[in-house]
């Protein structure tokens, strides 16, 4: 683009700002854009004062009623498959899971190093996830395998007698799919089912809910989430 | 801050907190508004219907972005719609890459008359706007509300590619230095 000009610098800045607000910024430009404003803050100021001051124009957008059916299908959109606001849309859950996942995950590598193995062939991790929640004492380690198998290692917590705990896989947005039942006081070996394994991959959260004996009988969470993480790439 | 606009404000953070509740609320109160921008700015009313959809569900996803004091909320949501509207626009008709421009094009400069009789109860933003050309002020608000390009506003007027380009921009550094005066 050639420009000829004694606009340059931060003003150069400040008007493609300006014509990003308007919205006329050829392609390539508005993509470099974007991305520019997520790290300068003087542009995302530039932003501000073009969005406000360029928002007065908006009472000339003529209010028009949306059809009845608009609102059904972003709830149908976001919301599907899941029961009424459940734990794992919960916010605060996944940035404490999120927070210990990075220590559990060294441990996790160190367990799959050293215990002893029993297969003739080693099992090879691809993917650990850690899994715990804040005010639980259960944990565990996740480790998959490409063969489709997940090798869940209690770290800590008590098998209780009256109740059992129940693995999850959740896929973003979408509803917990049950994985069994597991034991916290031994190695679980759980077989991935096909409907999990089709999705299954770095950011799948794994999670772990204290049932009734024999687990959830609805097919989906009905307990406390006691240990949750993600997937991450070993 | 309005009452409207705080209670609006308050909305958008309690959808951050994944409040369904305020999420059902908050479309109830600006989905109008925001199908206005979506319906004008597309055109095309199933188009409109289905940028709405996607609004929403971005505004859902997204409302732990919103930074109060910025701007005003709903503000925040037009440009939430307006951005994604043009997002759609631009995929259905790719432009051209590049636009060369020329700042050295011949300036009328205001009208000191229409600027004139411009001024009085208008807004501010209306003042400024006033201050430029009529096709000047033209283009800025096609721009806006219309989602024109510049290759429809150089259709809409006539004018070469490259010279729409250094107008608008030089209507924006006037507009720029009217709004900051």
């Amino acid at each position: 683009m050639s420009d000829e000009t004694n606009i340059s610098g931060h003003d150069e800045d400040g008007l493609l700002v300006a014509e990003y607000v308007l919205g006329v910024l050829p392609d390539a430009e508005r993509t470099s854009l974007r991305a520019r404003l997520r790290n300068e803050p003087l542009l995302r100021s530039d932003l501000n004062f073009w969005r406000s001051r360029l928002a007065s124009l908006d009472v000339e957008f003529a209010e028009t009623t949306a059809p009845a059916h608009i609102w059904s299908r972003i709830e149908q959109r976001l919301f599907t498959g899941q029961a009424k606001s459940g734990w794992w849309n919960s916010l605060a859950l996944w940035r404490s899971a999120a927070a210990g996942a990075f220590a559990v995950a060294a441990i996790a590598i160190a367990i799959n190093v050293t215990t002893p193995r029993v297969d003739p062939k080693a099992f090879a991790a691809e993917l650990v996830a850690a899994l715990s929640a804040e005010g639980s004492n259960v944990s565990f380690v996740a480790l998959y395998s490409s063969t489709g198998e997940l090798r869940l290692t209690p770290l800590s917590g008590e098998q209780p007698t009256d109740k059992d705990y129940e693995l999850w896989a959740i896929e973003d947005g979408a509803a917990p799919k049950s994985m069994g039942v597991i034991a916290a006081n031994a190695r679980n070996d759980v077989k991935i089912a096909p409907d999990i394994l089709i999705d299954f991959g770095e950011g799948t959260t794994l999670a772990v809910t204290l049932e009734q004996k024999g687990g959830s009988p609805t097919g989906g969470p009905q307990g406390p989430v006691v240990a949750a993480g993600k997937a991450t790439l070993i | 801050m309005g009452a409207e606009t705080a209670e609006i404000a308050d909305l958008i953070a309690r959808c951050a907190l994944r409040d369904r509740a305020a999420f059902r609320d908050l479309y109830r109160r600006t989905s109008a508004k925001l199908f206005g921008v979506t319906l004008r700015i597309l055109r095309d009313r199933s188009e409109a219907e289905e940028a709405l959809q996607e609004v929403y569900v971005k505004i859902w996803q997204r409302a732990d972005r919103y930074v109060p004091g910025g701007y005003s909320p709903i503000s925040w949501l037009v440009a939430v719609a307006r951005n994604h509207s043009l997002d759609v626009l631009r995929a259905r008709k790719p432009q051209s890459e590049d636009i060369d421009m020329a700042l050295d094009v011949a300036d009328a400069g205001p009208d000191p008359e229409k600027a004139a009789a411009d001024r009085g109860e208008r807004s501010r933003i209306d003042n400024c706007l006033g201050q430029l050309d009529g096709d000047k002020a033209d283009a800025v608000r096609g721009a806006y509300l219309d989602g024109y390009s510049y290759e429809e506003l150089s259709e809409r007027h006539k004018v070469p590619l490259n010279t729409m380009r250094t107008w608008l921009r030089r209507s924006l550094i006037k507009l720029r230095e009217c709004l900051t005066a």
